[in-house]
């Protein structure tokens, strides 16, 4: 199963949006909770339409409007996107009228959109796309599971140009309770300090990245993605070692043929190790890089690596703010993403220069 | 009357989340469905929920909401004659 990414769309807490600049600066968060850098939604929505939305709505019509400009692809044979929480501010706000009202004067609007599909459900509504449309749920496996029914579709030809997309958004209420359950670091910690953190938690993220698949292959794409592995709840170091190393050998490559591995370090020192021990010995000559710093920890989080790995591919570049020591390798052909939320749904990524 | 015209003007923006509108854009005259301010099927409910939150007023009989909810004027002449 493979696919050539034809285009991209990201809202992230960094400048990612619509720009043809690859993180020409970064902005450094010190709150412990990074939130996107929106645009004016005014060229993207109805003001109608858009009065009704929740930011998460916003972002993903948004960000999805953006790969289909970029692929240059208007409809897709099928939407597929991922997310862990949905439309978090319109389900709050659901809930909280709720419990304030008694259960008395629930109004529509908040409730209609707070259902996890909505964002998919609004971007086919805008293309009047019929196509096949499904939302994936699955917490820290969320966005994977959208790239993996992207790229089970295009193999068995039931699609040529497939979206697929994580978005997740964070809210002060879900800051808070996720606190309580130390997902987040109780000290203040600023994004680029968090690579040196040795303590356990991370700092909050949130962001919207979309990608058009393509079967073919064109002079826009970005990248070829490979291969997508699961790798749920691993016993042990070699356990992740050996999926990778299948997951590699299936396409006829060994550690020493990937130029580049993009880590999910998010400074959460429960976690850390996993990534470090990688980076240190079973992929010792490949160039490190890490993305949590830019982005924040979230469930969907490797929607913000895929896209990451992909403009590095395609521009043959690597930002200095993702680098971890000296970038090994003149040219980068192989990219393999590894990352995990929370320790359990851990994902890797195989991407190839076109 | 005026009073509540512009009360429920500002009840009316929050709650239908009309960001770019002033109290003073929506002529107290002018259809609210539609033309006008261009409300939908959805906002009419938030409207209904509205009255019966804000004034304690249950909308019996939905064939009267055309009437009601003309504009802001017979909205507010709705209030007064039935505010508990």
């Amino acid at each position: 199963m493979e696919a050539y990414i034809r285009g991209v769309g990201i809202i992230s807490p960094q400048k990612t949006f619509d720009t043809e600049e690859f993180l020409p600066e970064v902005v450094e968060y010190s709150n412990n909770s990074l939130r996107c850098i929106e645009p004016s939604y005014k060229d993207f929505l109805n003001p109608t339409l858009a009065r009704r939305m929740g930011r998460v709505i916003k972002m993903g019509i948004a960000a999805s409007s953006a790969c289909f400009k970029d692929s240059g692809i208007a409809m897709p044979d099928a939407i597929m996107t991922g997310t862990a929480l949905g439309c978090l501010e319109d389900t709050e706000k659901f809930l909280l009228a709720i419990i304030e009202n008694d259960e008395q004067f629930l109004t529509p609007t908040s409730f209609v959109q707070s259902t996890h599909n909505t964002v998919s459900a609004q971007i086919a509504l805008q293309l009047k796309c019929m196509n096949y449309n499904f939302t994936y749920v699955h917490k820290g496996y969320s966005f994977e599971s959208s790239v993996l029914d992207g790229l089970m579709t295009i193999a068995e030809g039931n699609g040529k140009n497939i979206l697929v997309g994580g978005h997740d958004e964070m809210t002060d209420k879900y800051y808070r309770v996720c606190d309580r359950v130390n997902y987040w670091k109780k000290e203040m910690t600023p994004t680029l300090q968090l690579i040196n953190s040795k303590t356990d938690g991370s700092v909050a993220g949130e962001g919207a990245a979309f990608f058009m698949l393509s079967a073919e292959a064109s002079d826009k794409d970005y990248a070829k993605l490979r291969s997508l592995k699961f790798i749920y709840k691993p016993e042990s170091q070699q356990e992740i070692e050996g999926r990778i190393g299948e997951m590699l050998a299936e396409k006829g490559l060994t550690a020493n043929d990937i130029d580049l591995v993009i880590y999910g370090i998010n400074g959460d020192a429960r976690y850390d190790g996993i990534y470090n021990q990688l980076k240190d010995s079973y992929f010792k000559n490949s160039t490190a890089a890490y993305f949590k710093h830019l982005c924040g920890e979230y469930q969907t989080s490797g929607s913000f690596a895929m896209w990451l790995a992909a403009r590095i591919l395609k521009s043959q570049s690597i930002p200095p703010s993702v680098l971890i020591g000296e970038n090994k390798h003149a040219s980068i052909k192989n990219v393999l993403i590894y990352n995990c939320f929370m320790g359990t749904d851990h994902a890797a990524f195989l991407l190839s220069q076109c | 009357m005026n009073e509540l015209i512009d009360k429920l003007k500002g009840e009316i923006i929050e709650q239908l989340n009309l960001e770019d509108v002033k109290k003073e854009d929506i002529d107290n005259d002018a259809p609210l469905f539609g033309e006008g301010l261009g409300l939908d099927s959805i906002d009419a409910l938030e409207l209904i929920v509205l009255l019966e939150k804000n004034y304690g007023i249950k909308v019996a009989n939905p064939a009267d909401g055309k009437k009601i909810f003309q504009s802001i004027r017979t909205m507010a002449q709705y209030i007064q004659d039935n505010k508990k």
